[in-house]
């Protein structure tokens, strides 16, 4: 491999990228999405929740959340039972808010409010909920803490952690994947189907470059473009991120793998209207396990496990952890070998033509 | 020396011969001809001499590199322009001489001296899409000798051109041979091929017809003739073929009739016709 002309076509790649409008529009949708995302999902407020209530004070937060339009309030018996109807009646979360609550705020005796949130519920309404809650919460009080929060998660599963999900969290997954599916598999499979189309392939088969330097070529085009903006969205959401190397151990393999996927779809198609036929269904598949969970059925969870950007998506949640569990590495050995296979791929497709 | 060796050179697509075991050499500084019809194989056997297309069978060697196990080598010494003007088009002229040198390891420097080669040299900064299809043509051919190959290959590099620019891509070839560098060329124009090429091949079906020097096929595959205007504006063809012409041009002559008096030779295309059964241009 000679770095002097895999630059070479890196560098020609990188301008010329920018000097196609339509490439220059697939690498700055992430940025559009991440931006229109933070202006219109404060805003959603057309969700409805059922929440479970035990208030035996009938306290002014009870009232004013029952007054919510969103809210189905069902009153528990005792506190303890709470965690228990939320599982019955398939509600988000539940409050335990005790019997002189009020009272107790006006004296500034910081009582404990009990908040449940259902893990069972999907990713999204969870956080709405949280969300809905504080809202409504400081609204009432309008006082600086008038009473501890505690917020207890039912039924959690093991290594996922969404203790403090919110939905930057959610989105930042999303948006990454986003990023590396359009760069990777959009704009890297045009780079090379334009090369195709306008016959500038047979210029490069006849100069000394080989085939393994032209494909590295382009893969580091899609790798500058795709650690650029996602460097750009990981410093807007560095809070969010526990283990920084793992963090970006993970974001390097799910560029490779859709870099790959890219060169692969650039080997098998021969024009750009081939690519723009069936990226959207292939970019549909791979951005998939990174949508928030919106009750999906069974089956569509069991079929997302055999699509590799899964293991990214549970990677990077493992590794927003402070202290992310072991299962991480198998998620990245699984994203490392399907990269493997997708870079076997692209070379085997370009060959199988050039022959 | 031979700058071009072919022995035995096929290639099958499914079942299908598109080279059908040709042999040739070309010697260096020679301007050779390639003549086949659209289908006839040319393509095929360039892609093959310059490394892009593996031979199902026969041998190759270009530059005293074969062209299947020493790309790596051979690659550095030939320069192809391709039919299709595959130049990069958001690029400039420049733009796209800088990535070739960068391709080929050549100095930089050399770029504006190749510009300048070929007239672009105060057009270098303008993107490649404005230009016309004779500046494409030119700025080809420019790319094709910045890192100074030893054999060129041309695939139809007049084609489409108007006269002058393609009188002045002919003068550029006819350059190239004075400097000792070998021209494989393909060409639709005959008269194009009669006036450039040393030799000539005619390829058809995929396989060569026909190869010598212009002169030689014309000798040897035409018909010797001679064409009469008489003062009454009647023209005869009167063919030298010894059964009698010789007594019918003595009587016109005697005659006083004749206006104007040529030989003619067979033209390269009619020989082509002949051998192949159909036009260059169907």
């Amino acid at each position: 491999m000679n770095m002097r002309v895999i630059g070479a076509f890196a560098q020609k790649d990188i301008v010329d990228a920018i000097r196609n409008r339509y490439l220059l529009g697939a690498l700055v949708t992430p940025l559009f999405v991440a931006i229109l995302l933070r202006v219109l999902l404060p805003g959603i407020s057309t969700m409805n929740f059922t929440v479970v209530v035990h208030d035996p004070g009938n306290s002014r937060l009870s009232t004013e959340l029952r007054a919510v339009p969103q809210m189905k309030v069902i009153t528990a018996a005792s506190a303890e039972v709470v965690a228990n109807e939320l599982e019955k009646a398939k509600a988000v979360g539940g409050l335990a808010i005790p019997g002189n609550f009020d009272a107790d705020v006006a004296t500034r005796k910081q009582p404990e409010l009990v908040i449940y949130v259902n893990n069972k519920q999907n990713d999204f309404e969870q956080v709405m909920f949280r969300q809905l809650v504080e809202r409504q919460f400081s609204a009432v009080m309008k006082e600086h803490l008038p009473a501890r929060l505690t917020w207890i998660d039912v039924n959690k599963q093991a290594d996922v952690p969404n203790s403090a999900l919110n939905l930057n969290q959610m989105m930042l997954p999303l948006l990454l994947l986003l990023t590396f599916a359009m760069t990777g598999a959009l704009v890297v499979p045009l780079l090379l189907v334009e090369e195709k189309e306008k016959r500038t392939l047979d210029f490069l088969l006849t100069s000394p470059a080989s085939l393994g330097e032209i494909i590295a070529g382009k893969a580091l085009t899609g790798v500058v473009y795709s650690f650029l903006i996602a460097g750009l969205l990981l410093a807007l959401n560095s809070r969010l991120i526990g283990d920084w190397p793992l963090t970006l151990l993970t974001v390097l393999l799910g560029i490779l793998f859709l870099v790959a996927v890219g060169l692969f779809m650039g080997s098998l198609f021969q024009n750009t209207m081939q690519v723009n036929t069936w990226a959207g269904l292939i970019l549909f598949v791979l951005l998939a396990p990174s949508f928030p969970s919106f009750r999906l059925p069974e089956i569509v969870d069991r079929v997302l496990v055999f699509v590799p950007t899964h293991y990214f998506v549970e990677a990077l949640r493992l590794a927003s952890s402070e202290t992310p569990s072991a299962r991480i590495w198998g998620h990245l050995a699984v994203l490392l070998a399907s990269t493997v296979i997708a870079f076997a791929a692209a070379i085997w497709g370009l060959r199988r033509q050039q022959n | 020396m031979k700058a071009i060796e072919v022995e035995g050179l096929s290639r099958t697509f499914n079942s299908r011969r598109a080279v059908d075991d040709i042999s040739f050499t070309v010697e260096a500084g020679e301007i050779f001809g390639f003549l086949g019809h659209n289908g006839a194989g040319k393509t095929t056997s360039i892609r093959m001499l310059t490394g892009q297309l593996r031979p199902t069978a026969g041998h190759a060697r270009v530059a005293g590199c074969d062209v299947v196990t020493e790309q790596r080598r051979l690659k550095p010494l030939i320069g192809v322009v391709s039919e299709n003007q595959n130049l990069y088009e958001r690029m400039s002229a420049r733009e796209n001489l800088r990535f070739a040198a960068r391709l080929y390891g050549t100095d930089t420097k050399q770029i504006d001296e190749a510009l300048d080669q070929v007239g672009l040299l105060d057009r270098a900064g303008d993107n490649v899409q404005q230009y016309s299809n004779g500046m494409k043509q030119r700025l080809l051919i420019a790319r094709s000798l910045l890192h100074h190959p030893q054999i060129i290959f041309l695939d139809e590099p007049t084609k489409g051109l108007d006269p002058i620019v393609g009188r002045d891509i002919r003068r550029l070839v006819q350059d190239l041979s004075r400097e000792g560098i070998t021209v494989f060329l393909t060409t639709h124009y005959m008269e194009e091929a009669d006036q450039l090429c040393s030799r000539v091949a005619f390829i058809s079906a995929g396989r060569i017809v026909a190869l010598d020097t212009p002169d030689n096929l014309k000798v040897a595959h035409g018909e010797k003739s001679l064409q009469v205007r008489l003062n009454d504006g009647q023209r005869l063809n009167i063919p030298l073929d010894g059964q009698g012409s010789g007594e019918q041009i003595k009587q016109l002559v005697a005659s006083g009739q004749i206006r104007t008096l040529h030989s003619a030779e067979a033209t390269l295309e009619e020989v082509f016709i002949q051998m192949t059964g159909r036009k260059l241009s169907e």
